[in-house]
């Protein structure tokens, strides 16, 4: 590995705190050829961005860096970063929306690396920027240049971050988590991009993520990052398909997947991140790892040669798979009937701007969030609700909560129509599960207080003492100590506020649970944990949930039907198994194809537009980006809704034959495969 | 590795100094309205404007009365001023804010516009609109002053709130069918204290030195009452010959301004659960 572009080795980073040296990274090696991909993953608080800081020299004055090694191209980033930062070292970040500025146009942005770091004179520079931009698959380039961050979209504005991060021509490309942000469809885009650029400019990158989708879709090689220790890394195959560390292991059991819907429970790994003041001698993942034993307290050591384990017992534990946590021996209620408990018809909602005057005026727009949709929900049902962001999944939960005032349609609940200004026993009967677990709790109350003013608002119990039981009942509901209703939220790690948030939402004994991203701000370990709670509570209780989520992989281990959103309307719905199989929507055949998958390697791109136009009025929403327009019927005329099987609609002109017709891209297997109970 | 491990000081708390120093302020006025070492309004030609001594320890003004009287005598005045208009302007605007926040549309149209109509007023004149009409006194002071910051006191409880309307545990607690007043009082007020605390504490200062403006205009406390922005209005003739006549009330005034944001300091942190824990672990 002599001509490795970059290279680490022994890379340790603390940070002066309160408490003492917060010890981020311990002794990280990476090496990246020329033209190399590496994926560096790991869950949140391993070290992964603070790698990419040290690598850029950025980590500020409160940072202690220490490294044998740590170069690139044989300039010294420890102590000389600062030469080649910006241009022989180029860095994408997460948010594009944060890191451009609004204030300046998009040419001006763009431009800046060349006339700082190569001197280019302002005109050749703007003609080069253009012709960046134009290689990013931006439409219209040079009207681009002279527009402003917020006009436009996410996608673009990524692209442009790639474009200004590769203006001064680097050699080693820094992403951190460069998709995360964005919707399922647009990242699919941007992984092809990158593709195309490594292999186009013979660019060394380093792709932090906590993704391991993408790390397989892009990276040759892969390091698994464990609270600031390289616990493993090795070629991608060779990691993510024949994992030997017990933390990938469990990463990957935790993992749920949409080619395998209702795969049984998910393998939660337990525990939280170690204190990193005081450093563990032995295996730091010792207390969380479900294969520990003796001689792991002793210094690990890195196994292999090109695939690099640091575990002892990875001969022991290589054919041994990441047990799955046992269900609870609870009686199952399984109420599950034929009735519908909840009936949604045309529902519409609106979101007008512009303030009164403007109303007043006539002069007031809007957006139609959700367009006439009609949903039932059976008794313990769980319906998925999937889209791209802004489709108006979450708009909709709230409308079958009567928390938004609904423009048309009616809303029955076990029998009974819903007034718009619902009464209590709706109330009482339909609850919430947030996404943010950081926002969702109150932070002045305690974890009793929370769950006490659902108790008694809802008049569950009476009296301190039946209060305080009920309390009880709920903490334990939800696997938590009863010793954490004295808590505050900031005492809580993101999954215990969660489960919290379930609690509260419980507190009424529901029968009809909105779950809006109940998971999705939750790491892979937590998020495997809080399913299996929601799916045991399914069972036990016979709750029905409307589960929003823009991860197929979490709406198809944990749905029984799925409806797929598209600007407010519902394009697709039906059993999860048949709508992730062909006969489907063209919609739903983009989503599952952007999907990255471990285990499918490198697929062909999915075909699609990348200008994403205004749906037009009166024919199909989808039209403008769909792939496979019949004609001039999809913009003009309202597709109908097809039947494709007992309860699997379709909204598309196709004829349903062709649409069976379509790949299979989750792979023909799944089908076949028999549902695990 | 203890090399940044920081030294422990002992540092008494904000709560606990800034209310000790209020502590003391506010008993030491309370008891000169009685007791003084002087009499604050005797004149004594023969000592006009001596440096502070033994005898004088703030020194004397113009008319050789003991200044260091005056403050003692006086500091109720400017206390009752910037504690009453403060509370005033928080008992009106917060509530006022609150309800803005929470029913957008005509309410909120109407309350903010109000608002707005009261800001383009400059405080003075609002002021005077509101003592000219009748004589002059130290209620109608408070009462004025008041006015003139309940539109900060709105527009600042208006912006926090609406911040937290949007919040996750709010639309918790509108999903359970809770109404404006269990909402506003559980979920958003005890979020909402911290910066509305500091800002009284702002407004109590600013609306002592408001009220001396009134009273130098002769629409306040009329001499020769002692509040302490009137003595600061009279010293100002002397400021070069005689500085001690401004600096001893003005030095009183800073004093008192410190301890009353410490105090609000103190407090911001004793109601956040968080800061409370990083204090006690």
């Amino acid at each position: 590995m002599v001509d490795a572009a970059l290279h680490v080795e022994g890379l340790s980073v603390a940070y002066a705190t309160r408490a003492g040296w917060l010890k981020a990274l311990d002794g990280v090696s990476l090496s990246i050829p020329p033209g190399g991909v590496l994926g560096l993953v790991g869950e949140s608080g391993s070290g992964k961005s603070t790698v990419v800081l040290a690598l850029l020299g950025l980590l500020g004055p409160s940072a202690r860096v220490d490294a044998q090694r740590l170069d690139f191209d044989g300039h010294d980033l420890l102590h000389n970063a600062a030469s080649i930062r910006g241009r022989r070292v180029g860095v994408v970040f997460q948010d594009a929306a944060a890191s451009l500025n609004p204030a300046l146009t998009i040419g001006t942005q763009v431009i800046e690396p060349m006339r700082t770091h190569l001197h280019t004179e302002r005109r050749a520079a703007w003609t080069r920027g253009t012709e960046l931009l134009d290689e990013m698959g931006i439409p219209r380039p040079a009207e681009v240049m002279h527009s402003y961050p917020h006009q436009l979209s996410g996608g673009m504005k990524q692209r442009v971050g790639i474009a200004t991060a590769l203006a001064s021509e680097p050699d080693l490309l820094l992403l951190d988590e460069p998709t995360t942000a964005l919707d399922v469809t647009i990242e699919a885009q941007i992984l092809s991009l990158l593709d195309e650029l490594r292999k186009r400019r013979n660019l060394a990158m380093l792709l932090v993520s906590h993704n391991l989708g993408i790390v397989d879709r892009l990276c040759d090689s892969v390091s698994v990052l464990y609270a600031g220790r390289l616990a493993e890394s090795g070629t991608t195959s060779a990691v993510l398909h024949h994992p030997r560390h017990p933390y990938t292991k469990g990463l990957l059991a935790a993992l749920p997947r949409p080619d395998r819907p209702h795969a049984g429970r998910l393998a939660p790994i337990p525990g939280g991140l170690p204190d990193l003041h005081t450093l563990d001698p032995g295996c730091n993942f010792r207390p969380r790892c479900a294969f520990a034993a003796e001689g792991c307290e002793q210094p690990q050591t890195s196994h292999g040669a090109d695939h690099t384990v640091s575990c002892h017992r990875v001969e022991e534990v290589a054919d041994l798979s990441w047990p799955i946590e046992a269900a609870p021996t609870a009686t199952v209620s399984t109420k599950r009937t034929a009735l519908p408990l909840l009936e949604a018809e045309t529902m519409s909602a609106r979101f007008d701007s512009g303030g009164w005057l403007a109303r007043l005026l006539g002069k007031a727009g809007g957006v139609l969030a959700v367009d006439r949709v009609s949903l039932s929900i059976r008794t313990g049902e769980v319906v998925g609700l999937v889209g791209e962001s802004g489709c108006g999944k979450s708009t909709l939960g709230r409308l079958l909560l009567r928390l938004l005032p609904a423009r048309t349609g009616t809303l029955r609940f076990g029998g009974g129509v819903v007034e718009a200004q619902a009464d209590r026993d709706f109330r009482r009967r339909a609850q919430v599960v947030f996404q943010n677990p950081d926002t969702s709790l109150n932070p002045r109350q305690t974890v009793s207080v929370i769950l006490q003013r659902a108790v008694q608002w809802f008049a569950m119990a009476h009296g301190t003492a039946a209060v305080a039981a009920e309390i009880d009942r709920l903490l334990d509901l939800v696997r938590l100590p009863r010793h954490y209703a004295s808590r505050y939220p900031h005492q809580l790690s993101g999954g215990e506020k969660q489960r919290v948030g379930i609690a509260r939402a419980l507190a009424s004994r529901p029968e009809f649970l909105v779950c809006d991203e109940a998971v999705s701000a939750l790491d892979v370990s937590v998020q495997a944990a809080i399913l299996n709670l929601l799916r045991d509570l399914r069972d036990e209780l016979g709750v029905a949930y409307l589960f929003i989520s823009h991860d197929i992989g979490v709406i198809a281990h944990i749905a029984d039907r799925v409806a797929v959103m598209y600007h407010g309307t519902i394009v697709e719905e039906g059993p999860v198994e048949d709508v992730l199989h062909p006969p489907y929507h063209p919609y739903t055949e983009l989503l599952l194809s952007s999907v990255p998958l471990i285990g499918k390697g490198r697929r062909p791109s999915p075909a699609q537009s990348t200008t994403a136009a205004k749906p037009v009025t009166g024919g199909c929403k989808f039209a403008a980006r769909c792939s496979r327009r019949v004609g001039q019927i999809c913009d003009s005329v309202t597709p109908p809704l097809q039947q494709a099987g007992p309860g699997h609609t379709i909204l598309c002109h196709i004829p349903l034959l062709e649409l069976a017709a379509m790949p299979h891209w989750l792979g023909q297997q799944a089908l076949s495969e028999e549902p695990t109970p | 590795m203890s090399v940044l491990a920081m030294p422990r000081l002992r540092v008494p708390s904000p709560l606990a100094l800034g209310g000790t120093l209020l502590a003391v302020i506010v008993a030491a006025t309370l008891v000169g309205i009685f007791v003084t070492p002087y009499d604050p309004t005797a004149f004594s030609v023969r000592v006009r404007l001596q440096p502070p001594s033994l005898l004088h320890p703030f020194g004397t003004d113009e008319f050789g009365r003991d200044v260091l009287s005056r403050v003692l005598a006086g500091g109720h005045l400017s206390l009752a001023t910037g504690f009453g208009a403060m509370l005033i302007s928080l008992f009106v605007g917060v509530p006022l804010g609150l309800i803005a926040a929470f029913h957008r549309g005509i309410v909120q149209e109407v309350i903010m516009r109000a608002v707005d109509l009261l800001i383009a007023l400059p405080p003075v004149l609002l002021g005077l609109l509101v003592l000219a009409v009748t004589p002059p006194g130290l209620g109608k002071t408070i009462a004025a002053v008041g006015l003139v910051y309940i539109p900060i006191l709105v527009r600042l409880t208006r912006a926090v709130a609406l911040g937290l309307l949007e919040e996750d545990f709010v639309q918790a607690a509108r999903a359970r069918g809770e109404g404006a007043i269990p909402i506003l009082w559980h979920e958003i007020l005890p979020n909402a204290w911290p910066p509305i605390i500091v800002e009284c504490g702002l407004r109590v200062t600013f609306a002592i030195l408001l009220g001396s403006a009134l009273s130098f205009l002769g629409l306040g406390p009329q001499p020769p009452a002692s509040e302490w922005g009137l003595m600061i209005a009279e010293g100002r003739d002397f400021l070069t010959q005689a500085p001690w006549v401004c600096l001893a009330p003005g030095l009183c005034l800073c004093v008192l301004l410190v301890s009353v944001n410490l105090v609000g300091e103190g407090l911001r942190e004793k109601l956040d659960p968080q800061l409370r824990g990083r204090a006690h672990g």
